[in-house]
């Protein structure tokens, strides 16, 4: 997957967990989480999508490195590199 | 056979960690003990019509644009459209006390002006108290504290101390005269600061909604299957004897029936004797009357939580019935919901376990005393509201022996036992508690329960 398509993966879920979620002025540096008005409970089920889906596992402990969108990038991609 | 999970119970909380979990997982099983799904909050027929149990009104009513408010986090969480719902909030609700009566509705301010105007001396005590609320974090676990002495020393006045535990009590507190600091905050959030509502449709259609999202993502379910023993090999569960003798092993468990009630299944009977003593029962009775003779009987008000006694007791009754406090209900007024030809009103009180378990042997005697607390029930209603009981056109009464025996609590008590397992922990490895005795209450609380404890314990290792 390109950076692009990740960014984009990451998005698609995030659409899926709460449909009226505003992406136009996001940063990609700044937590997802407080962007979003998403909660823990939310974030975890991006973790289980991208297992569901790719067949990631994610431990627990890297959950932070998926905080901002730009660093779900540098986290996946050498995960997402072949799919 | 072996599956992933098994979840026992097939109430609000088993399906709703169910939905969680068969998103992620395939074979999840829930094993339900009844032939109907719903626990506490289930339906059945009389007259070909449907009756429903448990529901009087869903608390932690939200906007939609609140995305943090519990009720749209659980939404998110099972990925059911709120629309889908057909919201109808509460219209407004009211605390009746000898000395004065207190109203309030979806709009938090209502209550506010209500206390600043019926108890001027100590009002700002009251914004005290909702600092001091906002000050406390519910979930953090802490030894029982007495919200009761919390609220006496807020707001130095026992009246409002007492009207204010009065709904919370009967809507969620399985412990008497008082509640644990913790479980107030969440249920004042919930029913004062949150409101109420109803779906349009009727609890079956909510069922059906939840059981219908979980089938889809490849859940199973299993009715009139109840559960013998929990099987356990050092520590570790490793699957559960159905009473049909089949054994059926499984990686996690998650129980929802109740903590002495899970204990019961691995004969890990130690403690069940001492917690029944404190258990709460309580009696509910239906009246339905035709809608045509109700014009007098309250149209804007949802739900009264009243108390006609000079000193206001929640407590094990040591009568069939305790009239001197309770609620009231009326079903059909809530915004939003259709005219029908035939409404309801619904009482409830507490009631003594005991007493209807030993009438219970003469099922004459047992019948005949139904029949008379819903006359005495409906006495002491129509004091507060008008005289209705003469139009009855069917009635049926709950005892705390009928709760036993739809709903598998021990004596009928509907919020469970006084003492609460917060973080799900039973003490094995893979089996966790969800529902009424992880300490969430009503129908979005045992739902967030099955939610929250599979989140945090079973998901992220199936």
């Amino acid at each position: 997957m390109t950076n692009e398509e990740i960014k984009d993966l990451i998005l698609e879920i995030i659409e899926e967990i709460d449909d009226e979620a505003e992406f136009d002025d996001l940063n990609p540096d700044a937590p997802l989480r407080d962007q979003l008005d998403l909660d823990s409970m939310d974030f975890l089920d991006i973790v289980m999508e991208l297992r569901k889906r790719h067949q990631l596992q994610i431990p627990e402990e890297d959950y932070p490195q998926l905080a901002t969108l730009n660093s779900c990038v540098t986290y996946l991609s050498p995960l997402l590199k072949d799919v | 056979m072996k599956v992933p999970l098994i979840i026992i119970g097939g109430g609000l909380s088993g399906l709703a960690a169910g939905i969680r979990c068969s998103r992620y997982c395939d074979n999840v099983l829930i094993l339900e003990k009844h032939s109907r799904l719903g626990g506490l909050n289930s339906y059945y027929y009389r007259n070909k019509q449907l009756f429903e149990t448990g529901l009087h009104a869903v608390t932690n009513f939200a906007e939609k644009k609140d995305k943090k408010a519990p009720l749209n986090r659980l939404l998110r969480q099972l990925r059911i459209k709120r629309d889908q719902l057909n919201i109808c909030p509460q219209i407004t609700s009211e605390i009746r006390f000898p000395e004065t009566s207190l109203r309030f509705s979806n709009d938090f301010e209502l209550l506010r002006e209500q206390i600043h105007e019926k108890f001027p001396s100590i009002c700002n005590n009251f914004d005290i108290l909702l600092q001091k609320i906002n000050k406390i974090d519910p979930f953090s676990p802490t030894p029982f504290i007495s919200a009761r002495k919390f609220l006496d020393e807020t707001l130095q006045e026992p009246l409002l101390t007492d009207m204010l535990l009065c709904p919370l009590m009967y809507y969620g507190s399985s412990v008497e005269n008082d509640m644990d600091l913790g479980q107030f905050v969440i249920m004042f959030a919930a029913i004062f600061k949150e409101g109420m509502f109803r779906p349009a449709g009727t609890i079956k259609d909510f069922i059906h909604t939840l059981s219908n999202l979980y089938t889809k993502q490849g859940g199973q379910i299993r009715k009139n299957c109840g559960v013998k023993q929990i099987i356990i090999q050092n520590n570790n569960i490793t699957g559960v004897e159905l009473d049909s003798g089949t054994i059926i092993e499984c990686d996690h468990l998650l129980s929802t029936i109740g903590h002495h009630e899970t204990l019961s299944l691995i004969n890990d009977e130690s403690e069940t004797g001492s917690a029944c003593s404190k258990r709460l029962g309580f009696i509910e009775t239906i009246y339905q009357l035709p809608q045509k003779t109700s014009a007098h009987l309250p149209k804007n008000t949802t739900i009264i939580f009243y108390n006609n006694s000079s000193n206001f007791r929640y407590q094990k009754s040591s009568d069939y019935a305790d009239y001197s406090s309770g609620v009231i209900c009326f079903p059909q007024n809530f915004t939003g919901l259709k005219d029908v030809d035939s409404i309801e009103v619904r009482s409830t009180h507490l009631a003594s376990y005991s007493k209807w378990k030993t009438i219970s042997i003469d099922r004459e005697n047992y019948l005949a005393q139904k029949k008379h607390v819903a006359l005495n029930s409906s006495r002491t209603l129509e004091k507060l509201i008008g005289k209705f009981h003469h139009n009855t056109v069917y009635s049926d009464t709950f005892t705390p022996l009928t709760i036993e025996r739809y709903t598998s609590k021990i004596e009928g008590a509907i919020y469970g036992s006084p003492s609460k397992v917060k973080d799900g922990h039973l003490g094995y490895n893979n089996l966790f508690l969800a529902g009424t005795d992880q300490g969430f209450l009503g129908i979005i609380g045992s739902m967030l329960s099955g939610v929250s404890i599979v989140n945090r314990h079973i998901l992220p290792k199936l």
